[in-house]
């Protein structure tokens, strides 16, 4: 039974994590720089493998190549689909973190999307085919680890084209490094599409003064995607 | 002697019948939980309807004015008609958000997030959701939405709403009932046991209706371990058409 296995270092972690650690304090509104979204590699926060190129198995590099071809019409996001993970988390689109003792809410300005990523228990629901996946999460010490199952294959990895399949799995980190900084780190791996799993890490930055608004998508031929802008708020 | 006797033994009743809320560390109710609404007629028409093919029939939720009518002015009463011909224009069947109170009323579930700064509404519905900030900040001006500015207040242990800033856009229910963009709602969450919530949305739209209305509805608390699962409407194949359209050569 290896689903069984596979959940016992997860249920020892979330163990330790209720008994022994404090949870770090995420609350706030977040964003990643702008450039982050357009390409990975390109934005240079590919950690793992050290070339900094996503590790592409040669039969699937060919969809890429076509995908970022057809960018400007094929991309899910100019369709209004949710945006995915990790992709939700450096979408040119702000998002707000709440907590309390069950999960950790990531509640996205990106087509009103959100995620709970759930504290208080560790086995996964399977083969759901989320846009955004189902999030289970832990604490080591001050960084909120998410794992992240059940995909469909609805969503990209960026603007670029780079994508994943269903058996995306995603192994998220979250560190608060200052007032206003955080670490996002996320591990991507998926069998179907990349030889190895890989590593980002990019800073996400707080922003003051802002608050979350509707992002609605509009519908009709002439409906264009766009990103609604960082709202300020009534001083 | 008799009298103060039955006073003070009311009296005890009275105070042993109140509802305690469980509370934050602010001394606030605690609302976090999953809810959903227990009033399904709601959904299809707040009005009330008799059960037909595969929609439940029940009472309006409507308790004010006290016949449970919405109170129409003769222009909104003929739009409010011809939708309920066209029921396929209801917003929601092409994947938007339903507005406030829509919101409250379909039969999936709703997760309240709530600290000391803001209360979060998730809706499962079209994956849906309100952030409603409780710092006495005012609504921003020239902002128009599906679902409008939310801002909260305590008044007691009741959150009280105030929700303005509407498109004008969204219906009330499936029956067609309407408002515009001059709506304005006041909602009051109360809760009057540990499994429910006692919601309250009073709608003022004096181009649409002769006198503000109130709604009443129950919010029930679903078992321990509920999960909100992910809605995909858009991502549907065949609604995706309805927003980007065929691919332009």
């Amino acid at each position: 039974m290896p689903a069984r296995r596979k959940s016992r270092p997860i249920f020892f972690a979330v163990f330790v994590s209720a008994v022994c650690v404090r949870a770090a304090d995420l609350r706030g509104i977040w964003m990643a720089d702008k450039n982050v979204d357009a390409s990975l590699e390109r934005a240079h926060v590919i950690v793992d493998p050290p070339d900094g190129k996503i590790p592409y198995k040669s039969e699937a590099i060919a969809k890429q190549k076509q995908n970022f071809e057809n960018h400007a019409t094929a991309d899910p996001e100019t369709r209004c689909f949710q945006p995915g993970v990790p992709r939700a988390a450096y979408v040119p689109s702000p998002f707000q973190i709440f907590q309390n003792d069950r999960a950790v809410y990531m509640v996205y300005q990106d087509v009103h999307a959100y995620r709970i990523v759930y504290l208080d228990r560790a086995e996964h629901n399977e083969g759901l085919g989320y846009a955004m996946g189902d999030s289970r999460g832990h604490w080591e010490g001050d960084t909120l680890v998410a794992d992240v199952t059940s995909f469909s294959d609805a969503t990209w990895l960026d603007a670029a084209g780079d994508y994943h399949s269903d058996e995306l799995h995603v192994i998220e980190r979250y560190t608060r490094t200052g007032p206003d900084t955080m670490t996002y780190e996320a591990t991507i791996e998926d069998p179907k599409v990349f030889s190895r799993p890989w590593t980002i890490r990019l800073p996400l930055r707080l922003q003051r003064g802002v608050q979350i608004v509707e992002d609605e998508c509009e519908e009709g031929p002439n409906a264009r995607r766009h990103h609604v802008p960082l709202f300020r708020r009534a001083p | 002697m008799r009298f103060s006797i039955f006073l003070i033994s009311f009296v005890a009743l009275a105070q042993s019948a109140k509802f305690e809320p469980p509370r934050q560390a602010d001394g606030h109710p605690d609302l976090q939980g999953v809810w959903r609404n227990a009033s399904i007629v709601a959904a299809f028409n707040v009005e009330g309807q008799e059960a037909f093919y595969n929609e439940p029939g029940g009472k309006s939720v409507i308790v004010d004015p006290p016949d449970g009518k919405l109170p129409y002015l003769p222009a909104a009463l003929k739009q409010a008609n011809e939708n309920h011909v066209h029921r396929e224009l209801d917003p929601t069947g092409h994947c938007h958000t339903h507005g406030v109170p829509r919101l409250l009323v379909p039969p999936f579930p709703i997760e309240i997030v709530e600290d000391s700064n803001d209360v979060v509404l998730l809706f499962e519905t079209e994956h849906s959701l309100r952030i409603i900030p409780l710092d006495g900040s005012p609504h921003p001006k020239l902002y128009r939405s599906w679902n409008g500015d939310s801002r909260g207040h305590w008044e007691g242990d009741t959150l009280v709403v105030d929700v303005a800033g509407f498109n004008g856009r969204t219906w009330l229910d499936q029956a067609g009932n309407i408002v515009d963009r001059n709506e304005h709602v006041v909602e009051r969450f109360t809760m009057t046991a540990r499994d429910t919530i006692a919601y309250e949305a009073r709608v003022d739209d004096p181009t649409i209706y002769a006198k503000p209305w109130t709604m009443r509805i129950p919010l029930r608390r679903q078992p321990a371990g509920t999960e909100l699962i992910e809605y995909d409407c858009i991502e549907g194949e065949r609604s995706e058409i309805h927003y980007a359209g065929p691919p332009k050569k």
